[in-house]
């Protein structure tokens, strides 16, 4: 087992293309003294140690080009992603084509105005009633406070603390019709096609 | 230049000035430098207030998104509220393909696209959070899911294109 070890060891070493199983094992390196001995394959002579200080040069010229080549590389700025809603595809601006709408008849543009003016009425109207709301909310809040302070100062303190656990908060919004109750989706799967940006 | 810098002081007759062209010509703005993406610092806040604060809004349909977000700005404009940025995650693009009832070949259903706006706000006080997570609630469209998280360094980088080269010089270093 020993001897097929080493023959593979050998083999590395005198670089040969093709692995032979052989019994008798190839004496291709001189290095090595023995057969049985593996760990007297590194005689003390002069060239080994020459190989070791050009490796070392070697490695450290290799570091440093690494390192220039990444600082040269931090030096650039880094970039945002380019968000695709932002750029209207080039089809939409070539085409010349107009819309040419109907004309309106003198009734159907006067029930038009009418209509917006009840609308931005009905949308201030709602607006404000939102304001009015934000506006109960906080004076109950603090009169609330006020309370609890004069009850007990220790848990106005606590109350006016920061929640830890109110973020992360995730909510969905609300769905035009509740979940069917007995569906059964069909099998598929979910590609994600998005292209991937890289500086 | 040459009729200033002359010695011989002619500035009171009206020939003075005569040749001068650049004061009528339109002023040309200093060419402004391209600013460089740099992380600003993120607010921890104090134990009354919560500092960077992400309020995210995710939906296929990107005029509901782009709305609802420029709702939420509108809002904390008048609560007066510090609003850092409000600014949109790249979109992603999903392709969903299902099974056919009859034979093994995926169909392709559709292409969604996924549309994300963050409004980023600062200095948001412990007892007004409930409040505003209640208003920004109410008015949720349909579709759209919210997501009120703290900011982080990772949100930030997650906006930056992949630096694939840069990374494996790091990695080879270490």
């Amino acid at each position: 087992q020993m001897a097929l070890v080493q023959n593979q060891l050998l083999c590395s070493f005198s670089s040969c293309s093709s692995w032979l199983p052989q019994r008798v094992p190839l004496r291709g390196n001189h290095w090595q003294s023995s057969l049985l001995e593996l760990r007297t394959s590194l005689p003390v002579r002069a060239q080994p140690k020459k190989k070791k200080k050009v490796d070392v040069k070697k490695e450290q010229a290799q570091k440093e080009r690494m390192k220039k080549k990444i600082k040269k590389l931090e030096k650039a700025a880094p970039e945002l992603i380019p968000i695709e809603d932002f750029i209207t595809p080039l089809k939409y601006s070539e085409s010349n084509r107009v819309r040419s709408l109907p004309a309106l008849s003198p009734e159907e543009s006067e029930r038009r105005v009418l209509l917006l003016k009840k609308w931005s009425l009905f949308k201030q109207k709602q607006d404000e009633a939102e304001k009015k709301a934000i506006k109960a909310l906080v004076e109950s809040q603090q009169e609330a406070l006020k309370e609890l302070r004069l009850e007990s100062e220790e848990l106005y303190q606590a109350a006016i603390r920061r929640d830890e656990a109110l973020f992360p908060f995730e909510r969905d919004g609300p769905s035009y019709t509740p979940p069917l109750p007995g569906y059964d989706p069909p099998e598929g799967k979910c590609i994600d096609i998005t292209k991937v940006y890289t500086q | 230049d040459a009729l200033l810098g002359c010695h011989r002081s002619y500035r009171s007759r009206p020939t003075h000035g005569i040749g001068k062209f650049k004061y009528l010509l339109p002023k040309e703005l200093p060419k402004r430098r391209k600013e460089k993406v740099q992380m600003k610092e993120i607010d921890a806040g104090t134990e009354y207030q919560y500092g960077d604060v992400n309020i995210q809004m995710t939906s296929y349909d990107l005029c509901l998104v782009e709305h609802f977000a420029q709702y939420v700005h509108r809002l904390c404009n008048r609560l007066s509220i510090r609003v850092n940025e409000s600014y949109a995650m790249p979109t992603k693009t999903n392709e969903v393909l299902f099974l056919e009832e009859r034979g093994s070949k995926m169909q392709l259903d559709a292409i969604l696209t996924t549309h994300q706006r963050v409004v980023q706000i600062r200095g948001l006080s412990s007892t007004f959070a409930p409040i505003l997570l209640e208003v920004i609630q109410s008015n949720q469209p349909e579709g759209v899911h919210l997501s009120v998280k703290q900011h982080t360094e990772a949100d930030f980088k997650s906006r930056l294109k992949s630096r694939p080269e840069l990374e494996e010089l790091r990695a080879q270093m270490s």
